[in-house]
């Protein structure tokens, strides 16, 4: 029960640090800028299952996890997976999520009901799909899977090894791949 | 010997993942739906989970070590289905991952434009209207589309997250 009190609120902490980040040291880089504060509550968690008892002062015999190594283990699997499973996917999806952003759009549309076209024209607040799109593109160049040669999107070798990756894995579901 | 109550739910949560894990593909193979499958399928193995674990901590321990045993099991199995997810979607939605693929599939290199015909379109948008509205977030209306309650209190969620993190219009 130590790894669920602990995680539980290292998560919470963590949330309150992202949004204080987030709203007072504003970054292009938010992913990265969240992966240092995951960090920092990681080392914090450490610090703190190692200086606290077992039964954290309140705990009863029957609620402790034992092997205590399990605990910790425990302890940085649940934190871990609440930063990556959590709040980074939920950063994902409000910043580049495409269909989230199609409903909030549609949200804040003047009109109850819009059509393709108005969709396509005013996506993001009016920046338009080509600029969704360059996004991604330039996303992808960053991250150096693709290169842009004389107007030609071109896949490099490390681009290759992941689309390879994720071929595989749409063959595995049975599902159509691009043609 | 006995076991660790935490160990064994530790257990049952990941072999009960795997389980769902396969029931999961095979169910997308045979053509099911992949959202309603994927929620039916991890609703079964979670009840699978829960009863693994509390049968098999039931035989030496009390009610404490029970919940214990329980709690572990089903945060486990959360924390798996939450890590499993984000990187499904990524295969199966993600317009960086098809425009990799594509490229592959067609030689390794595309003209930028061709690229942006496909993924940055009114055909593009039209298929993610297509899905909302198989999903229940949009309804027809005549020839455009409304958020259906669900839709709204969704968007009205995400579009709160944004501005508590001061994120723009962002997508």
């Amino acid at each position: 029960m130590k790894a669920i009190c602990l995680a539980s609120a290292m998560t919470i902490v963590l949330l309150v640090l992202v949004t204080f980040c987030f709203r007072f040291y504003p970054s292009a880089h938010r992913a990265r800028q969240m992966l240092f504060v995951y960090l920092f509550c990681l080392a914090v968690l450490v610090a703190l299952w190692f200086a606290t008892p077992d039964d954290l002062g309140l705990l009863r015999r029957s609620l402790l996890t034992e092997p205590a190594w399990l605990d910790f283990a425990a302890t940085l699997f649940f934190f871990s997976a609440a930063f990556f499973g959590g709040a980074l996917q939920l950063y994902n999806l409000c910043d580049r999520g495409f269909s989230l952003r199609i409903l909030v759009d549609m949200l804040e549309a003047p009109t109850g009901a819009v059509d393709v076209d108005y969709l396509t024209a005013n996506y993001s607040s009016g920046r338009g799909l080509v600029w969704m799109y360059r996004k991604r593109i330039d996303d992808i160049i960053a991250t150096r899977f693709i290169d842009q040669v004389n107007k030609r999107i071109v896949l490099t070798a490390k681009g290759e090894m992941f689309a390879d990756l994720f071929i595989n894995a749409r063959r595995v579901l049975g599902l159509e791949l691009p043609q | 010997m006995t076991s660790s109550p935490a160990l064994v739910a530790l257990a049952a949560a990941a072999v009960w993942f795997v389980v769902f894990f396969f029931a999961h593909i095979g169910g997308v193979r045979a053509g099911f739906e992949n959202a309603r499958w994927l929620l039916i399928s991890y609703a079964a193995c979670v009840l699978g989970t829960l009863v693994t674990a509390i049968v098999l901590t039931a035989w030496s321990n009390g009610m404490q070590t029970i919940v214990l045993a329980a709690t572990m099991a089903a945060l486990t199995s959360a924390c798996l289905f939450a890590l499993y997810v984000p990187a499904l979607y990524t295969v199966l939605t993600s317009l960086s991952v098809q425009t990799m693929m594509l490229l592959r599939r067609r030689g390794g290199a595309l003209p930028e434009a061709e690229l942006y015909d496909r993924f940055a379109s009114r055909k593009i948008m039209e298929q993610r209207l297509a899905t909302l509205l198989a999903s229940g977030y949009v309804a027809p209306k005549g020839p455009s589309y409304r958020l259906t309650p669900r839709g709204r209190a969704i968007a009205k969620f995400f579009r709160l997250i944004k501005i508590l993190w001061n994120l723009g219009p962002g997508g």
